[in-house]
Protein backbone atom coordinates (compact mmCIF):
# COMPACT_ATOMS: atom_id res chain seq x y z
CA UNK A 1 0.00 0.00 0.00
CA UNK A 2 1.14 3.61 -0.68
CA UNK A 3 2.11 5.69 2.14
CA UNK A 4 0.79 9.16 2.33
CA UNK A 5 2.80 9.80 5.09
CA UNK A 6 6.96 8.80 5.27
CA UNK A 7 8.83 10.86 7.77
CA UNK A 8 12.85 9.71 7.97
CA UNK A 9 14.48 11.36 11.32
CA UNK A 10 12.62 14.07 11.14
CA UNK A 11 13.76 16.30 14.42
CA UNK A 12 12.40 19.78 15.91
CA UNK A 13 13.05 22.16 18.46
CA UNK A 14 11.78 25.53 20.12
CA UNK A 15 14.97 26.94 20.81
CA UNK A 16 16.37 24.52 23.43
CA UNK A 17 13.52 22.56 23.90
CA UNK A 18 13.29 19.42 21.71
CA UNK A 19 9.92 19.00 20.53
CA UNK A 20 10.51 15.77 17.94
CA UNK A 21 13.12 13.91 17.86
CA UNK A 22 14.82 11.96 15.46
CA UNK A 23 11.50 10.81 14.49
CA UNK A 24 10.60 8.60 11.79
CA UNK A 25 6.79 7.54 10.74
CA UNK A 26 5.13 5.40 7.54
CA UNK A 27 1.64 5.74 7.45
CA UNK A 28 -0.20 4.30 4.71
CA UNK A 29 -3.81 5.26 3.55
CA UNK A 30 -6.25 5.27 6.37
CA UNK A 31 -7.56 6.66 9.91
CA UNK A 32 -4.89 6.58 12.83
CA UNK A 33 -5.26 7.96 15.82
CA UNK A 34 -2.17 10.32 17.08
CA UNK A 35 -1.92 9.79 20.92
CA UNK A 36 0.46 11.38 23.51
CA UNK A 37 0.74 12.87 26.69
CA UNK A 38 0.86 16.74 26.98
CA UNK A 39 3.87 17.97 25.52
CA UNK A 40 4.59 14.66 23.25
CA UNK A 41 4.99 16.65 20.40
CA UNK A 42 1.64 15.55 18.63
CA UNK A 43 0.71 19.44 17.83
CA UNK A 44 4.18 20.15 16.50
CA UNK A 45 4.31 17.04 14.42
CA UNK A 46 0.80 17.98 12.96
CA UNK A 47 2.16 21.81 12.31
CA UNK A 48 5.43 20.31 10.52
CA UNK A 49 2.82 18.27 7.96
CA UNK A 50 0.90 21.47 7.18
CA UNK A 51 4.90 23.05 6.80
CA UNK A 52 3.72 25.26 9.24
CA UNK A 53 7.45 24.39 11.16
CA UNK A 54 10.65 23.44 9.31
CA UNK A 55 12.01 20.43 10.46
CA UNK A 56 15.52 21.00 11.97
CA UNK A 57 16.56 17.20 10.31
CA UNK A 58 15.27 14.87 8.40
CA UNK A 59 13.38 14.53 5.26
CA UNK A 60 9.89 13.44 4.57
CA UNK A 61 7.35 13.27 1.88
CA UNK A 62 3.49 13.79 2.76
CA UNK A 63 1.16 12.43 -0.64
CA UNK A 64 3.92 12.71 -2.62
CA UNK A 65 5.23 16.42 -1.90
CA UNK A 66 8.32 17.07 -0.06
CA UNK A 67 7.88 18.14 3.34
CA UNK A 68 8.37 22.31 4.02
CA UNK A 69 9.12 22.36 -0.07
CA UNK A 70 5.95 22.05 -1.68
CA UNK A 71 3.86 23.82 0.54
CA UNK A 72 1.38 25.61 -1.54
CA UNK A 73 0.66 21.55 -3.10
CA UNK A 74 0.93 20.35 -0.07
CA UNK A 75 -1.65 22.25 1.59
CA UNK A 76 -4.18 22.27 -1.24
CA UNK A 77 -4.96 18.70 -0.77
CA UNK A 78 -4.79 18.90 2.81
CA UNK A 79 -7.84 19.73 5.51
CA UNK A 80 -6.39 21.02 9.10
CA UNK A 81 -9.10 21.70 12.19
CA UNK A 82 -6.87 23.57 14.25
CA UNK A 83 -7.77 22.57 18.00
CA UNK A 84 -7.32 26.48 19.44
CA UNK A 85 -10.85 28.44 19.03
CA UNK A 86 -10.31 30.47 16.00
CA UNK A 87 -12.55 32.24 13.35
CA UNK A 88 -12.45 34.70 11.21
CA UNK A 89 -14.89 37.77 13.49
CA UNK A 90 -17.90 39.95 11.35
CA UNK A 91 -18.13 37.03 8.80
CA UNK A 92 -21.33 34.36 8.73
CA UNK A 93 -20.83 30.74 8.89
CA UNK A 94 -21.59 30.52 4.73
CA UNK A 95 -19.37 33.19 4.28
CA UNK A 96 -16.27 32.29 6.01
CA UNK A 97 -17.21 28.80 5.25
CA UNK A 98 -16.54 29.73 1.34
CA UNK A 99 -14.21 32.26 1.83
CA UNK A 100 -11.58 29.41 3.11
CA UNK A 101 -12.75 27.05 0.05
CA UNK A 102 -11.30 30.36 -2.31
CA UNK A 103 -8.31 30.33 -0.58
CA UNK A 104 -7.64 26.64 -1.14
CA UNK A 105 -8.05 27.25 -4.68
CA UNK A 106 -12.18 26.69 -5.27
CA UNK A 107 -13.32 29.05 -7.83
CA UNK A 108 -16.21 31.51 -5.60
CA UNK A 109 -19.40 30.09 -7.19
CA UNK A 110 -18.52 26.55 -6.48
CA UNK A 111 -16.92 26.96 -3.00
CA UNK A 112 -20.49 29.25 -1.99
CA UNK A 113 -22.04 25.91 -2.89
CA UNK A 114 -19.96 23.71 -1.14
CA UNK A 115 -19.91 25.77 1.83
CA UNK A 116 -24.19 25.57 1.90
CA UNK A 117 -23.43 21.62 1.47
CA UNK A 118 -20.69 20.93 4.44
CA UNK A 119 -22.22 22.85 6.63
CA UNK A 120 -25.15 20.87 5.80
CA UNK A 121 -23.28 17.83 6.48
CA UNK A 122 -22.00 18.78 9.87
CA UNK A 123 -25.28 20.09 11.27
CA UNK A 124 -24.74 23.79 10.58
CA UNK A 125 -27.70 24.25 8.05
CA UNK A 126 -30.05 26.18 10.44
CA UNK A 127 -27.79 28.36 11.70
CA UNK A 128 -25.13 28.92 8.52
CA UNK A 129 -26.49 32.94 7.77
CA UNK A 130 -25.27 33.58 11.75
CA UNK A 131 -22.59 35.74 12.74
CA UNK A 132 -19.59 33.12 13.75
CA UNK A 133 -18.93 35.63 16.69
CA UNK A 134 -22.28 34.72 17.98
CA UNK A 135 -21.39 30.36 17.91
CA UNK A 136 -21.44 28.35 21.25
CA UNK A 137 -18.37 26.22 21.43
CA UNK A 138 -19.86 23.35 20.18
CA UNK A 139 -20.94 24.88 16.87
CA UNK A 140 -17.67 26.48 16.59
CA UNK A 141 -16.31 23.23 16.43
CA UNK A 142 -18.31 21.61 13.93
CA UNK A 143 -17.40 24.87 11.76
CA UNK A 144 -13.73 23.91 12.03
CA UNK A 145 -14.70 20.92 10.31
CA UNK A 146 -16.72 22.34 7.85
CA UNK A 147 -14.08 24.65 6.68
CA UNK A 148 -11.22 22.05 6.85
CA UNK A 149 -14.07 19.71 4.83
CA UNK A 150 -15.13 22.04 2.06
CA UNK A 151 -12.37 21.82 -0.52
CA UNK A 152 -12.57 17.84 -0.36
CA UNK A 153 -8.82 17.23 0.91
CA UNK A 154 -7.41 13.68 0.71
CA UNK A 155 -5.93 13.96 4.01
CA UNK A 156 -7.77 15.91 7.22
CA UNK A 157 -6.06 16.16 10.19
CA UNK A 158 -8.28 17.04 12.92
CA UNK A 159 -6.53 18.33 16.13
CA UNK A 160 -8.77 17.57 19.52
CA UNK A 161 -11.96 17.52 17.59
CA UNK A 162 -14.43 16.90 20.19
CA UNK A 163 -12.43 19.31 22.19
CA UNK A 164 -15.11 21.69 24.36
CA UNK A 165 -18.08 19.68 23.35
CA UNK A 166 -21.55 18.26 25.22
CA UNK A 167 -21.71 14.93 25.28
CA UNK A 168 -24.62 15.17 22.62
CA UNK A 169 -22.08 16.92 20.36
CA UNK A 170 -19.22 14.33 20.63
CA UNK A 171 -21.10 11.56 19.46
CA UNK A 172 -22.40 13.43 16.48
CA UNK A 173 -19.05 14.68 15.60
CA UNK A 174 -17.38 11.27 16.51
CA UNK A 175 -20.15 9.62 14.30
CA UNK A 176 -19.38 12.32 11.52
CA UNK A 177 -15.50 11.33 11.61
CA UNK A 178 -16.70 7.93 11.08
CA UNK A 179 -18.94 8.43 8.24
CA UNK A 180 -15.93 10.76 6.46
CA UNK A 181 -13.54 7.87 7.05
CA UNK A 182 -15.94 5.65 5.25
CA UNK A 183 -15.00 7.33 2.43
CA UNK A 184 -11.78 5.37 1.02
CA UNK A 185 -10.02 8.30 -1.02
CA UNK A 186 -9.86 10.10 2.58
CA UNK A 187 -7.16 9.76 5.36
CA UNK A 188 -7.16 11.34 8.72
CA UNK A 189 -5.36 11.74 11.37
CA UNK A 190 -6.87 12.14 14.88
CA UNK A 191 -4.91 14.08 17.79
CA UNK A 192 -6.44 13.23 20.79
CA UNK A 193 -6.24 13.68 24.78
CA UNK A 194 -9.57 11.17 24.61
CA UNK A 195 -8.75 7.72 24.18
CA UNK A 196 -12.87 7.13 23.79
CA UNK A 197 -12.54 9.02 21.09
CA UNK A 198 -9.75 7.63 19.41
CA UNK A 199 -10.79 4.59 20.37
CA UNK A 200 -14.40 4.70 18.57
CA UNK A 201 -13.31 6.11 15.38
CA UNK A 202 -9.71 4.51 14.73
CA UNK A 203 -8.31 1.07 14.42
CA UNK A 204 -4.84 2.10 14.16
CA UNK A 205 -3.03 4.18 16.56
CA UNK A 206 0.85 6.39 16.64
CA UNK A 207 1.43 6.95 20.42
CA UNK A 208 3.99 9.62 20.57
CA UNK A 209 6.27 10.23 23.95
CA UNK A 210 8.89 12.52 24.21
CA UNK A 211 9.13 13.80 20.57
CA UNK A 212 9.25 10.13 19.52
CA UNK A 213 7.07 7.68 18.43
CA UNK A 214 6.26 4.90 21.14
CA UNK A 215 4.49 2.87 19.16
CA UNK A 216 2.85 2.41 16.14
CA UNK A 217 -0.23 -0.43 15.91
CA UNK A 218 -3.38 -1.45 15.36
CA UNK A 219 -5.66 -0.65 18.65
CA UNK A 220 -6.01 -4.56 18.80
CA UNK A 221 -3.23 -5.35 18.72
CA UNK A 222 -1.97 -2.77 21.43
CA UNK A 223 -4.63 -3.73 23.82
CA UNK A 224 -3.70 -7.49 23.86
CA UNK A 225 0.14 -7.79 23.04
CA UNK A 226 2.50 -7.43 26.00
CA UNK A 227 0.99 -7.28 28.83
CA UNK A 228 -2.43 -9.03 31.13
CA UNK A 229 -4.35 -6.75 33.48
CA UNK A 230 -5.44 -7.34 36.81
CA UNK A 231 -7.30 -5.95 39.37
CA UNK A 232 -6.44 -6.90 42.99
CA UNK A 233 -7.22 -5.62 46.79
CA UNK A 234 -4.72 -5.77 49.14
CA UNK A 235 -4.42 -6.11 53.15
CA UNK A 236 -0.83 -5.74 54.65
CA UNK A 237 2.22 -3.53 54.18
CA UNK A 238 1.88 -2.34 50.62
CA UNK A 239 5.52 -0.87 49.33
CA UNK A 240 7.69 -4.13 49.44
CA UNK A 241 5.15 -6.09 47.42
CA UNK A 242 5.09 -3.49 44.91
CA UNK A 243 8.84 -3.23 45.10
CA UNK A 244 8.77 -6.96 44.07
CA UNK A 245 6.30 -6.11 41.20
CA UNK A 246 8.62 -3.42 39.61
CA UNK A 247 11.56 -5.85 39.83
CA UNK A 248 9.01 -8.16 37.65
CA UNK A 249 8.87 -5.27 35.50
CA UNK A 250 5.23 -4.93 36.34
CA UNK A 251 3.15 -1.72 36.45
CA UNK A 252 0.90 -0.90 39.34
CA UNK A 253 -1.93 1.83 39.04
CA UNK A 254 -4.06 2.45 42.18
CA UNK A 255 -7.70 2.49 41.17
CA UNK A 256 -9.43 3.63 44.66
CA UNK A 257 -8.30 2.84 48.12
CA UNK A 258 -6.09 -0.67 48.06
CA UNK A 259 -7.36 -1.35 45.26
CA UNK A 260 -4.73 -1.84 41.89
CA UNK A 261 -4.88 -2.29 38.30
CA UNK A 262 -1.71 -4.70 37.75
CA UNK A 263 -0.38 -4.61 34.03
CA UNK A 264 2.02 -7.62 34.24
CA UNK A 265 4.68 -8.57 31.59
CA UNK A 266 3.23 -11.27 28.79
CA UNK A 267 5.91 -13.62 29.69
CA UNK A 268 5.58 -13.46 33.27
CA UNK A 269 2.97 -16.16 35.21
CA UNK A 270 -0.57 -14.65 37.21
CA UNK A 271 1.15 -16.69 39.76
CA UNK A 272 4.45 -14.80 40.40
CA UNK A 273 1.96 -12.02 41.85
CA UNK A 274 0.95 -14.41 44.36
CA UNK A 275 4.42 -15.45 45.05
CA UNK A 276 5.32 -11.80 45.65
CA UNK A 277 2.57 -10.99 47.92
CA UNK A 278 3.25 -14.61 50.44
CA UNK A 279 7.23 -13.33 50.27
CA UNK A 280 6.46 -10.02 51.12
CA UNK A 281 3.56 -10.81 53.72
CA UNK A 282 0.55 -9.00 52.45
CA UNK A 283 -2.50 -10.68 51.85
CA UNK A 284 -4.63 -10.44 47.81
CA UNK A 285 -8.58 -9.88 49.09
CA UNK A 286 -9.32 -9.62 45.25
CA UNK A 287 -8.14 -10.78 42.08
CA UNK A 288 -9.73 -10.58 38.81
CA UNK A 289 -8.52 -10.72 35.29
CA UNK A 290 -9.53 -7.17 33.85
CA UNK A 291 -10.34 -6.46 30.23
CA UNK A 292 -7.76 -3.96 29.20
CA UNK A 293 -8.13 -0.76 27.58
CA UNK A 294 -6.50 1.93 25.33
CA UNK A 295 -6.18 3.68 28.31
CA UNK A 296 -4.42 1.20 29.90
CA UNK A 297 -2.36 0.28 27.21
CA UNK A 298 -1.93 3.25 26.54
CA UNK A 299 -0.29 4.01 29.78
CA UNK A 300 1.59 0.98 29.59
CA UNK A 301 3.63 1.83 26.01
CA UNK A 302 3.96 5.39 27.58
CA UNK A 303 5.74 4.23 31.03
CA UNK A 304 7.95 1.32 29.10
CA UNK A 305 8.88 4.57 26.81
CA UNK A 306 9.80 6.52 29.56
CA UNK A 307 12.37 3.30 30.92
CA UNK A 308 9.87 1.77 33.66
CA UNK B 1 -32.29 13.21 9.87
CA UNK B 2 -29.58 11.62 11.71
CA UNK B 3 -25.92 13.32 10.34
CA UNK B 4 -24.61 9.68 9.15
CA UNK B 5 -27.82 9.14 7.37
CA UNK B 6 -26.66 12.56 4.66
CA UNK B 7 -23.70 10.74 4.18
CA UNK B 8 -20.07 12.81 3.11
CA UNK B 9 -20.03 13.94 -0.63
CA UNK B 10 -16.97 14.28 -2.20
CA UNK B 11 -16.79 17.85 -4.40
CA UNK B 12 -16.44 17.24 -7.98
CA UNK B 13 -14.31 20.08 -8.81
CA UNK B 14 -10.74 20.95 -9.30
CA UNK B 15 -8.83 22.89 -7.01
CA UNK B 16 -6.55 25.82 -9.16
CA UNK B 17 -3.39 26.85 -8.61
CA UNK B 18 -3.38 30.40 -9.15
CA UNK B 19 -0.60 33.06 -8.49
CA UNK B 20 -3.26 36.13 -7.06
CA UNK B 21 -4.04 33.32 -4.09
CA UNK B 22 -4.32 36.91 -2.52
CA UNK B 23 -7.07 37.93 -4.13
CA UNK B 24 -9.77 36.48 -1.95
CA UNK B 25 -8.41 38.33 1.07
CA UNK B 26 -8.80 41.37 -0.88
CA UNK B 27 -12.25 41.32 -2.00
CA UNK B 28 -13.20 40.18 1.39
CA UNK B 29 -11.51 42.79 3.19
CA UNK B 30 -12.61 45.59 1.30
CA UNK B 31 -16.36 44.20 1.44
CA UNK B 32 -16.26 43.96 5.29
CA UNK B 33 -14.87 47.87 5.33
CA UNK B 34 -17.40 48.69 3.21
CA UNK B 35 -19.85 47.23 5.67
CA UNK B 36 -18.42 48.70 8.73
CA UNK B 37 -20.74 51.68 10.76
CA UNK B 38 -19.60 55.03 9.26
CA UNK B 39 -18.24 53.83 6.25
CA UNK B 40 -20.21 56.26 4.36
CA UNK B 41 -19.62 59.00 6.25
CA UNK B 42 -15.78 58.62 6.14
CA UNK B 43 -16.07 58.06 2.48
CA UNK B 44 -17.87 60.79 2.12
CA UNK B 45 -15.91 63.41 4.09
CA UNK B 46 -12.44 61.92 2.09
CA UNK B 47 -14.05 62.65 -0.92
CA UNK B 48 -15.22 65.97 -0.05
CA UNK B 49 -11.74 67.46 -1.11
CA UNK B 50 -11.90 66.26 -4.60
CA UNK B 51 -16.00 67.82 -4.95
CA UNK B 52 -14.57 71.01 -4.10
CA UNK B 53 -11.21 70.94 -6.07
CA UNK B 54 -13.09 70.11 -8.85
CA UNK B 55 -15.38 72.91 -8.05
CA UNK B 56 -12.57 75.14 -8.00
CA UNK B 57 -10.82 73.71 -11.31
CA UNK B 58 -14.26 74.35 -13.04
CA UNK B 59 -14.23 77.89 -11.55
CA UNK B 60 -10.32 78.82 -12.54
CA UNK B 61 -11.85 77.90 -16.75
CA UNK B 62 -15.17 80.46 -16.13
CA UNK B 63 -13.34 83.74 -14.50
CA UNK B 64 -16.87 85.27 -14.68
CA UNK B 65 -17.77 83.11 -11.71
CA UNK B 66 -17.03 84.60 -8.56
CA UNK B 67 -17.37 81.61 -5.66
CA UNK B 68 -14.33 79.99 -4.71
CA UNK B 69 -12.28 82.79 -6.19
CA UNK B 70 -9.77 82.87 -3.22
CA UNK B 71 -8.91 79.71 -3.43
CA UNK B 72 -8.67 79.32 -7.65
CA UNK B 73 -6.66 82.49 -7.17
CA UNK B 74 -4.03 80.40 -4.74
CA UNK B 75 -3.56 77.39 -7.63
CA UNK B 76 -1.44 79.66 -10.06
CA UNK B 77 -0.57 76.18 -11.72
CA UNK B 78 -1.93 72.96 -12.64
CA UNK B 79 1.12 71.71 -10.77
CA UNK B 80 0.42 73.61 -7.58
CA UNK B 81 -3.54 72.53 -7.93
CA UNK B 82 -2.30 69.18 -7.99
CA UNK B 83 0.12 69.63 -5.37
CA UNK B 84 -2.21 71.56 -3.22
CA UNK B 85 -5.20 68.85 -3.59
CA UNK B 86 -2.56 65.80 -2.67
CA UNK B 87 -0.85 67.67 0.30
CA UNK B 88 -3.79 69.67 1.61
CA UNK B 89 -4.09 69.49 5.53
CA UNK B 90 -7.92 67.87 5.65
CA UNK B 91 -7.11 65.44 2.83
CA UNK B 92 -3.78 63.75 4.95
CA UNK B 93 -6.31 64.05 8.15
CA UNK B 94 -8.57 61.91 6.32
CA UNK B 95 -6.18 59.58 4.99
CA UNK B 96 -4.98 58.77 8.47
CA UNK B 97 -8.39 58.06 9.50
CA UNK B 98 -9.08 56.33 6.45
CA UNK B 99 -5.96 54.31 7.36
CA UNK B 100 -7.14 53.56 10.86
CA UNK B 101 -10.72 52.73 9.92
CA UNK B 102 -10.06 50.33 7.07
CA UNK B 103 -6.14 48.87 8.16
CA UNK B 104 -6.10 48.94 11.55
CA UNK B 105 -8.00 45.84 12.49
CA UNK B 106 -6.57 43.81 9.83
CA UNK B 107 -4.32 42.06 11.02
CA UNK B 108 -4.66 42.59 14.75
CA UNK B 109 -8.29 40.56 14.41
CA UNK B 110 -6.61 38.11 12.99
CA UNK B 111 -4.61 37.45 16.31
CA UNK B 112 -7.14 37.86 18.31
CA UNK B 113 -9.35 35.64 16.90
CA UNK B 114 -6.64 33.01 15.92
CA UNK B 115 -7.21 32.75 12.60
CA UNK B 116 -3.65 32.45 11.06
CA UNK B 117 -4.12 28.35 11.34
CA UNK B 118 -7.25 28.96 9.09
CA UNK B 119 -5.56 31.00 6.69
CA UNK B 120 -2.12 29.24 6.45
CA UNK B 121 -3.62 25.67 6.01
CA UNK B 122 -4.69 27.03 2.46
CA UNK B 123 -2.08 27.53 -0.13
CA UNK B 124 -1.43 30.44 1.10
CA UNK B 125 2.23 31.91 1.18
CA UNK B 126 2.79 34.93 4.14
CA UNK B 127 3.44 37.03 0.94
CA UNK B 128 0.31 36.50 -0.11
CA UNK B 129 -1.59 37.17 2.88
CA UNK B 130 0.61 40.11 4.09
CA UNK B 131 -0.17 41.32 -0.08
CA UNK B 132 -4.20 40.58 0.39
CA UNK B 133 -4.37 42.50 3.51
CA UNK B 134 -2.57 45.46 2.30
CA UNK B 135 -4.20 45.70 -0.92
CA UNK B 136 -6.92 46.54 1.37
CA UNK B 137 -6.21 49.56 2.77
CA UNK B 138 -3.81 50.50 -0.59
CA UNK B 139 -7.63 50.27 -2.51
CA UNK B 140 -8.87 52.63 -0.28
CA UNK B 141 -6.08 55.22 0.16
CA UNK B 142 -5.99 55.27 -3.57
CA UNK B 143 -9.56 55.59 -3.80
CA UNK B 144 -9.40 58.88 -2.32
CA UNK B 145 -6.21 60.16 -3.78
CA UNK B 146 -4.99 58.60 -7.27
CA UNK B 147 -8.49 58.36 -8.66
CA UNK B 148 -9.65 61.75 -7.55
CA UNK B 149 -5.95 63.23 -8.85
CA UNK B 150 -6.83 61.59 -12.58
CA UNK B 151 -10.86 62.19 -12.49
CA UNK B 152 -9.53 66.39 -11.60
CA UNK B 153 -6.99 65.84 -14.30
CA UNK B 154 -9.34 64.45 -16.64
CA UNK B 155 -12.04 67.16 -16.29
CA UNK B 156 -9.68 70.07 -16.35
CA UNK B 157 -9.12 68.99 -19.53
CA UNK B 158 -12.45 68.68 -20.30
CA UNK B 159 -13.58 72.14 -18.75
CA UNK B 160 -10.43 74.16 -20.49
CA UNK B 161 -11.18 71.89 -23.80
CA UNK B 162 -7.45 71.28 -24.36
CA UNK B 163 -5.24 68.19 -23.94
CA UNK B 164 -1.92 69.97 -23.01
CA UNK B 165 -0.38 68.25 -20.39
CA UNK B 166 3.26 67.92 -19.22
CA UNK B 167 4.33 64.57 -19.36
CA UNK B 168 6.16 65.12 -15.73
CA UNK B 169 2.88 66.39 -14.30
CA UNK B 170 0.76 63.50 -15.24
CA UNK B 171 3.94 61.26 -13.67
CA UNK B 172 3.63 63.75 -10.63
CA UNK B 173 0.12 62.93 -10.27
CA UNK B 174 0.40 59.15 -10.48
CA UNK B 175 3.73 58.49 -7.94
CA UNK B 176 2.90 60.98 -5.34
CA UNK B 177 -0.69 59.16 -4.21
CA UNK B 178 1.28 55.56 -5.05
CA UNK B 179 4.26 56.76 -2.45
CA UNK B 180 1.90 58.74 0.00
CA UNK B 181 -0.61 55.28 -0.02
CA UNK B 182 2.11 52.89 0.39
CA UNK B 183 3.48 54.96 3.16
CA UNK B 184 0.34 55.02 4.77
CA UNK B 185 -0.65 51.80 4.47
CA UNK B 186 2.81 49.79 5.48
CA UNK B 187 2.47 51.72 7.91
CA UNK B 188 -0.86 51.07 9.27
CA UNK B 189 -0.42 47.30 8.80
CA UNK B 190 2.98 47.06 10.36
CA UNK B 191 1.33 48.47 13.71
CA UNK B 192 -1.42 46.16 12.81
CA UNK B 193 0.21 43.30 13.58
CA UNK B 194 1.99 44.61 16.55
CA UNK B 195 -1.25 43.54 19.06
CA UNK B 196 -4.46 41.92 19.21
CA UNK B 197 -6.07 44.97 20.55
CA UNK B 198 -7.95 46.89 17.94
CA UNK B 199 -8.28 49.96 19.37
CA UNK B 200 -4.48 50.71 20.88
CA UNK B 201 -3.30 50.21 16.97
CA UNK B 202 -6.13 52.67 16.15
CA UNK B 203 -4.99 55.15 18.91
CA UNK B 204 -1.20 54.39 17.62
CA UNK B 205 -1.69 55.39 14.06
CA UNK B 206 -3.07 58.16 14.86
CA UNK B 207 -0.86 59.43 17.69
CA UNK B 208 2.18 59.07 14.75
CA UNK B 209 0.15 61.47 13.27
CA UNK B 210 -0.58 63.93 16.18
CA UNK B 211 2.84 63.28 18.01
CA UNK B 212 5.42 63.77 14.74
CA UNK B 213 3.51 66.99 13.66
CA UNK B 214 4.43 68.34 17.08
CA UNK B 215 7.43 67.20 17.72
CA UNK B 216 8.30 68.76 14.81
CA UNK B 217 6.96 72.41 16.00
CA UNK B 218 8.49 71.96 19.25
CA UNK B 219 12.01 71.06 17.67
CA UNK B 220 11.46 73.92 15.30
CA UNK B 221 10.39 76.12 18.13
CA UNK B 222 14.13 75.04 20.47
CA UNK B 223 16.40 74.93 17.51
CA UNK B 224 14.77 77.76 15.30
CA UNK B 225 15.23 75.18 12.21
CA UNK B 226 12.41 74.09 9.92
CA UNK B 227 14.72 71.34 8.81
CA UNK B 228 12.81 69.11 12.00
CA UNK B 229 9.90 69.02 9.76
CA UNK B 230 11.32 66.20 7.92
CA UNK B 231 9.82 63.87 10.97
CA UNK B 232 6.29 65.39 10.99
CA UNK B 233 4.01 63.21 8.74
CA UNK B 234 1.71 65.89 7.64
CA UNK B 235 4.72 68.47 6.81
CA UNK B 236 6.79 66.11 4.98
CA UNK B 237 4.40 64.93 2.62
CA UNK B 238 3.63 68.29 1.79
CA UNK B 239 7.27 69.17 1.37
CA UNK B 240 7.57 65.76 -0.99
CA UNK B 241 4.56 66.68 -3.00
CA UNK B 242 6.55 70.18 -3.53
CA UNK B 243 9.48 67.85 -4.32
CA UNK B 244 7.82 66.20 -7.13
CA UNK B 245 5.50 68.76 -8.84
CA UNK B 246 8.75 70.68 -9.02
CA UNK B 247 7.76 73.47 -6.99
CA UNK B 248 9.52 75.24 -4.42
CA UNK B 249 9.91 73.45 -1.06
CA UNK B 250 8.65 74.93 1.76
CA UNK B 251 10.87 73.75 4.25
CA UNK B 252 14.76 74.58 4.91
CA UNK B 253 16.14 71.16 3.60
CA UNK B 254 15.99 69.18 0.07
CA UNK B 255 12.68 68.20 -1.33
CA UNK B 256 14.53 64.93 -2.81
CA UNK B 257 15.35 64.32 1.29
CA UNK B 258 11.42 63.97 1.96
CA UNK B 259 11.15 60.82 0.44
CA UNK B 260 13.43 59.22 2.61
CA UNK B 261 11.06 58.70 5.52
CA UNK B 262 8.04 57.19 3.47
CA UNK B 263 10.72 55.48 2.29
CA UNK B 264 12.26 53.98 4.76
CA UNK B 265 9.41 53.53 7.10
CA UNK B 266 7.83 51.40 4.59
CA UNK B 267 11.12 49.42 4.08
CA UNK B 268 11.05 49.06 8.05
CA UNK B 269 7.13 48.27 8.02
CA UNK B 270 7.71 45.38 5.60
CA UNK B 271 10.79 43.93 7.35
CA UNK B 272 8.54 43.94 10.38
CA UNK B 273 5.55 42.29 9.09
CA UNK B 274 7.57 39.58 7.23
CA UNK B 275 9.15 38.70 10.58
CA UNK B 276 6.66 38.56 12.80
CA UNK B 277 3.84 36.87 10.39
CA UNK B 278 6.48 34.24 10.28
CA UNK B 279 6.52 33.93 13.85
CA UNK B 280 3.08 33.53 13.53
CA UNK B 281 2.66 31.23 11.19
CA UNK B 282 4.91 28.92 13.25
CA UNK B 283 2.69 29.30 16.12
CA UNK B 284 -0.15 28.60 14.28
Amino acid sequence: MKEIIQLENISFSYGRVQAIRDLSLNLPAGIFGLLGPNGAGKTTLLKLLLGFLVPTAGKGEIMGFALSKKRKSLRRGIGYMPESECSIPGMDAVSLTAYLGELSGMPRQEAMKRAHDVLYYVGLDESRYRLVDTYSTGMKQRLKLAQALVHDPKLLLLDEPTSGMDPAGRKEMLELIQDIAKKESMNIIISSHLLPDIESTCRQVVIMNKGRIAAEESIADLKKDNFRLFEIKLVGEQAPFFKRLQALRCQVQENEKSMFKILLPAEILPTALFDAAYETGVQIRHFRQSKTTLEDAFMNVIRESDGY
Amino acid sequence: MDIREKGYSHWQGELKASRSNWLPIFFNGIKSVFKKKFAKVIFAFSGSTFVIFLLAVYVSTKPELKILSELVRLLKSDADLFKTFYSNGFLTFMLVILSIFSGADLISSDLKFKAFPLYFARPLSRTDYLLGKFSVILFYLLLFTLVPGILLLLFKMIFTGSLAVSPLLVLAILAFPLLECVFLASLTLALSILSPNTKFIQIAVFLVYMFSNNLAQILKAIFKSDRFFIISLQSNLEQLASFLFGLQPKYGYPGWLALLPPVAVSLLAFWLLSWRIKKAEARS
